[in-house]
């Protein structure tokens, strides 16, 4: 049946807030619907503040408490005051579990880039709060002692901070690297903090978390774009690092520990896949959801790890319900969005399949069905028996083939099965004479014969151990691959270009020559012209001496030139 | 909706069929079992529907696989109409306006209904009071309006 991947937490569900109804999506879904404000979301809307939740608390059994001189009242108060909201009787345990707490929280690898705490500088003034710098050149105040921190420094700290940035700004203009600051780091394990009676930071921790809630942008994190912290309260005490040698240390660890439960915050929804912590995981908690393009680029990975068949309807994989288990299946919030995911998908690898076969070279059906014949065929067995008894293989389905030509080639192998060997070699002989030196040479190996050969009805009429040999002798007497073979081999498209070519040049020379043709025949006519032109000017000349016998002589001259 | 002709009985199918076989393998056992289901128990008007569902569902298939995702080839696509994968007539009304997610041919057969009209299932979902549920008489169709 459909399954889903949202699991209940064990024990009673949060109250869902007024107004909101619980609904199952045909995909198996839980969903939650207002209908005054027609939303919908997977999410369980959950009253405002958001209250014990049974799973948590279990789980925060396990988890130490960070060791407190509990015998200063004032502390007491405060620690008590911190934890007994979220669980009223887990203070007595101490020790015990150290690291392994959080054995549910290896993060998956997330496509974001990762951040890491890098230094830390105790914040001089304000005891137990350390100022954490990271990888990124973020930096947010953690308070060891009861394991909070914020990205956005609370106004408590801030004067102190502030003092901290001018000192290392002189510092670095005075052209001192920073030794001081590690030095403190090393220095900041307040153990003497709890003796510090502070009701002040208590009450102060409250006000924070509270706004923390209201904040949404922070100065600091300009690198992680949309990140904060929530501050929800049960959130950040299940993200707790249980710390094992009491609330002094202040390993890199725990700084992790606690970046990591900032990230989860924080549109890393496969973050909270671990085994320990799956239950107390709601579906959708991821907070900000991953940009569309990956949401998708995910989806259409959970599709090809999945192998799903490109060709297949959507019914058929929402049917089996295999995809649901896995988390990347909730990337996408809709079945609509999935559903188009998945069209796309499909019809891009359906390309590529299309590209792939066609690539890959064909093969002639008949060869596997000769093995089938030269395996299996006896006398014995008449062709329907043979059709029966051999339908589930492959050959014998293979739609390339007609069933009669099929018939007629086991009735042939079964009459030629009785020959004389003599014969059969005979025509075996005829058989490799008749293809051409290109497909058949030395070279050519034995698994490998061309199709004329191996798909041929003469070819397995004998029985392999004569044959092989034999075609191996034939071949080795036969001459190397013919040059002209290549040419013969070579791509129709080549040929066809190279032809293209040919003509083209023919056709240049052509009119090359036509050019020239005309070109000589206007130089002669311009020749001729010009001789004419000269006649015509040397007769104008002779007609324009005129003697002193005036025209007569011209006449004269004239009448007695044509004459001569 | 023609019977399948048995594998052995009809032309070979033209290349690409073994990509789909699965699933139209999956389809008629699927129409067998609706067939063979018995329908003592429930309304006789209902007996027909699971019939008509996969076989919408079926020519569905294969016109997606045709139009949609351009998968099959044109050969195919004919081969598999002539074979009765897919109804022909059905896939003919949803290449027109207004008609593309129709349920069955039925459906629009106006002549067949007291008042001269389509199926209920027919009516836009904006038309239909608040909260109206329809499943059409003849097929079982819970609205195929194209704009649902």
């Amino acid at each position: 049946m459909v399954k889903s991947t949202y699991q209940p937490p064990p024990g009673a569900l949060l109250p869902l807030s007024p107004g909101w109804t619980e609904h199952k999506a045909p995909t198996g879904h839980t969903y939650y619907y207002n209908a005054e404000t027609k939303e919908s979301t997977y999410q369980r809307p959950g009253p405002a503040p958001s209250p014990i939740n049974p799973s948590m608390s279990s789980y925060l059994q396990h988890q130490t408490v960070p060791q407190v001189n509990l015998s200063d009242p004032a502390v007491a108060n405060a620690f008590m005051a911190q934890y007994v909201q979220q669980q009223p009787h887990t203070h007595g345990q101490r020790g015990g579990f150290g690291p392994r707490g959080r054995g549910g929280f290896q993060p998956r690898p997330r496509p974001q880039p990762r951040d890491k705490p890098r230094t830390k500088v105790a914040i001089p003034g304000c005891d137990p709060w350390i100022l954490v710098y990271t990888k990124y050149e973020r930096r947010f105040a953690y308070n060891p002692d009861k394991k909070t921190s914020y990205w956005r420094i609370p106004e408590k700290l801030m004067p102190a901070i502030l003092e901290l940035d001018q000192a290392r700004i002189r510092q670095k203009a005075e052209g001192k690297t920073g030794e001081a600051s590690p030095e403190k780091e090393t220095s900041a394990t307040p153990a003497a903090a709890p003796q510090q009676p502070e009701p002040e930071a208590a009450q102060h921790d409250y006000d924070s978390s509270e706004y923390e809630e209201v904040e949404v942008t922070d100065d600091e994190d300009d690198v992680g774009g949309g990140l904060d912290q929530d501050g929800n309260p049960s959130k950040r005490q299940r993200t707790e690092d249980p710390a094992n040698d009491g609330p002094a240390e202040f390993t890199e660890a725990d700084i992790a520990a606690q970046l990591a439960a900032m990230g989860a915050d924080y549109g890393d929804m496969e973050m909270g896949e671990g085994e320990g912590e799956g239950e107390s995981w709601e579906e959708g908690d991821e907070g900000l959801p991953l940009s569309d393009e990956d949401a998708r680029e995910l989806f259409k990975d959970l599709l090809n790890d999945f192998n799903i068949n490109p060709y297949s309807p959507w019914e058929k994989l929402v049917e089996e319900g295999k995809v649901f288990d896995d988390a990347r299946y909730t990337v996408l919030h809709t079945t609509k969005a999935r559903r188009e995911v998945w069209e796309e998908w499909s019809r891009a690898k359906i390309q590529e399949l299309k590209e792939r076969r066609a690539k890959q070279e064909k093969k002639d059906p008949r060869i596997p069905y000769m093995a089938l014949l030269q395996e299996k065929a006896t006398p014995k067995l008449y062709w329907p028996e043979f059709r029966r008894k051999y339908k589930r293989d492959e050959p014998m389905k293979d739609p390339k083939l007609s069933d009669k030509d099929r018939e007629k080639w086991y009735r042939d192998h079964i009459n030629r099965l009785k020959l004389p060997q003599a014969t059969l070699k005979a025509d075996l002989k005829k058989l490799l004479e008749s293809v051409p030196l290109s497909a058949l040479n030395n070279q050519t190996v034995a698994s490998h014969l061309p199709p004329q050969v191996a798909g041929d009805i003469r070819y397995i009429s004998l029985d392999p151990k004569v044959r092989d040999p034999f075609i191996a002798a034939y071949v080795q007497g036969l001459g190397p691959q013919p040059e002209a073979g290549e040419v013969a081999e070579e791509d129709e498209a080549v040929k066809k270009a190279r032809e293209e070519r040919c003509k083209r040049e023919r056709a240049l020379q052509e009119r090359e020559r036509a050019v020239a043709e005309e070109k000589r025949r206007q130089e002669k006519k311009l020749q001729y012209e010009r001789a004419r032109l000269r006649d015509e000017e040397r007769e104008l000349e002779r007609a324009m001496q005129v003697s002193k016998r005036g025209l007569h002589s011209q006449l004269v001259e004239g009448r007695a030139e044509p004459g001569s | 909706m023609p019977a399948i002709r048995p594998a052995s009985k009809r032309k070979a199918p033209p290349d690409g069929f073994s990509d789909i076989e699965e699933d139209l393998l999956i389809f008629g056992n699927k129409m067998k079992d609706a067939q063979n289901t018995p329908t003592d128990n429930i309304p006789k008007h209902q007996a027909q529907w699971p019939i008509f569902q996969i076989s919408h569902q079926r020519s569905r298939y294969v016109y997606e696989l045709y139009y949609e995702k351009e998968a099959i080839s044109r050969p195919l696509y004919e081969w598999l109409l002539k074979n009765g994968y897919a109804d022909a007539l059905l896939i003919a009304k949803w290449k027109k306006q207004g008609y593309e997610k129709l349920c069955c041919l039925r459906c629009i057969q106006t002549k067949e209904t007291n008042f001269n009209s389509t199926c209920v299932c027919r009516v836009p979902r904006a038309q239909l009071k608040e909260d109206q549920d329809v499943q059409c008489v003849g097929c079982g169709c819970r609205g195929c309006a194209s704009t649902d």
